[in-house]
């Protein structure tokens, strides 16, 4: 009776063992999607995908999949904050203690791009619309840097607007006496200058600290901007706001390609904007 | 007098030296037959100084001094006219795009009109010219101003 016993625990235990290897992976992959974790930043990948940095990594969710995408090497205390879609559809990850990084698709590892910045307190970064090579980094004590050769070398062009950066992007929405323009999300609101740097001014009315900030790359002139976690739209390059309803505070924002505007919350959904102005999560 | 103060009281005493070769340069020329002295401004930058004077003045001022609260849109939804001074940002543009916001012009997009707010000169002024009123806008700026935008036009 005893061996029976004995048997049929070991054959339990056996067919449990055998479940969780089935059943794990599928269950670390819907953990990953949306587990709860508030979204920090999101981009898109040149597959469609898109990119979701949470405190618990990087994700790179296509359809129902989500694939999690190892950090680069770090010291303690780093925090990875910013994520940017370059115009050859690199991938960059900024943050305070984590400098630059850019992810080579190829080899799926990543290169740092931190040999001529003055130091890691990257806080902000954000690619150009149209030239592959140029990118843009604020940085908290230093002000804002810029490259023209993908990361090799940094030169310091401008102090930044008045108040200190929390995310900005590079468009190329027309009227800039250069290239494009730069949209700084500060502690103040929206602050927007010509890619000239020939100066910061504020973008509307908008106040408050900004937290995400976004485009339509078809249609530059639409920004989108998150306080307190609110999403404003602008449709006119930033001078007049209207606020857009959300169903949950929004921490982080991306324009897809595919999915248009989609929003990270602060509960970890993500969640895509429909013609009609309603939103629904991206993985259905 | 200092020589800052002789030629724009704003004027750094870079600057100051630097125009005070472009008023002495014809005197050396003179004295040394007409040839071009090692020591004189680039032959254009007394032309394209005159020629700033005759059409840039107005607007950007006599010392490049440009509006004053030039960088808060006018009553129209207009941005001034800048400094193209050290204090201003025309340093940090290329030749190339100096040359084309004179001859072309440049409107602020968000002007809400169609009227250009940097007017164009592109049938007003040959290209040498143009070129020239870039080579002396240069002799306004810094030296670091002027080498970033030297790398700027490259």
């Amino acid at each position: 009776m005893k061996t029976m016993v004995r048997r049929m625990s070991s054959m339990l235990s056996r067919l449990f063992l055998c479940t969780l290897v089935v059943v794990m992976p599928a269950l670390v992959q819907a953990q990953s999607a949306d587990d709860g974790q508030p979204v920090r930043a999101l981009t898109t990948s040149s597959s469609g995908a898109l990119l979701v940095l949470r405190d618990s990594g990087l994700f790179a969710i296509e359809g129902q999949t989500a694939t999690e995408v190892p950090l680069p090497p770090s010291n303690p205390g780093a925090q990875p904050a910013s994520l940017a879609n370059g115009a050859d559809a690199s991938i960059y990850l900024a943050g305070p203690g984590l400098g630059v990084w850019r992810y080579d698709s190829t080899s799926k590892r990543w290169q740092s791009l931190n040999d001529t910045l003055p130091d890691l307190g990257v806080t902000a970064i954000a690619a150009h619309a149209t030239q592959p090579e140029t990118l843009y980094a604020y940085l908290g004590k230093d002000g804002m840097f810029r490259s023209r050769d993908g990361g090799a070398e940094w030169v310091k062009v401008d102090s930044g607007p008045r108040e200190p950066v929390q995310a900005f992007l590079h468009s190329d929405m027309p009227g800039s006496m250069e290239s494009g323009w730069l949209f700084a999300g500060t502690t103040r609101g929206v602050a927007r200058s010509m890619d000239c740097f020939c100066f910061w001014g504020d973008a509307g009315d908008l106040r408050g600290t900004v937290s995400a900030i976004s485009y339509d790359p078809a249609a530059p002139e639409n920004i989108y901007a998150v306080v307190e976690g609110q999403i404003h739209h602008s449709a006119d390059g930033g001078e007049t706001w209207t606020n857009l309803a959300v169903p949950q505070p929004v921490t982080a924002l991306a324009f897809s390609p595919a999915q248009g505007l989609v929003a990270g919350t602060e509960n970890g959904a993500l969640l895509a904007r429909g013609d009609a102005g309603e939103w629904t999560p991206v993985h259905e | 007098m200092p020589v800052a103060t002789l030629v724009n009281g704003r004027l750094s005493m870079n600057k100051g030296i630097y125009l005070l070769a472009l008023l002495v340069a014809p005197v050396l020329a003179d004295a040394s037959g007409g040839a071009a002295s090692a020591n004189s401004a680039p032959p254009d930058v007394a032309q394209g100084r005159q020629i700033y004077e005759q059409y840039c003045t107005a607007c950007h001022g006599w010392q490049a001094e440009g509006a004053a609260n030039w960088q808060k849109l006018d009553e129209k939804g207009e941005m001034p006219p800048p400094p193209h001074d050290e204090t201003g940002h025309t340093w940090r543009h290329s030749d190339a795009m100096l040359f084309r916001m004179i001859a072309e012009g440049w409107r602020y997009p968000f002007n809400k009109s169609d009227r250009l707010t940097m007017p164009a000169f592109g049938e007003s002024l040959t290209d040498q010219e143009i070129a020239a009123v870039v080579e002396y806008l240069k002799t306004l700026w810094t030296e670091e101003q002027r080498e970033y935008q030297a790398t700027e036009s490259q």
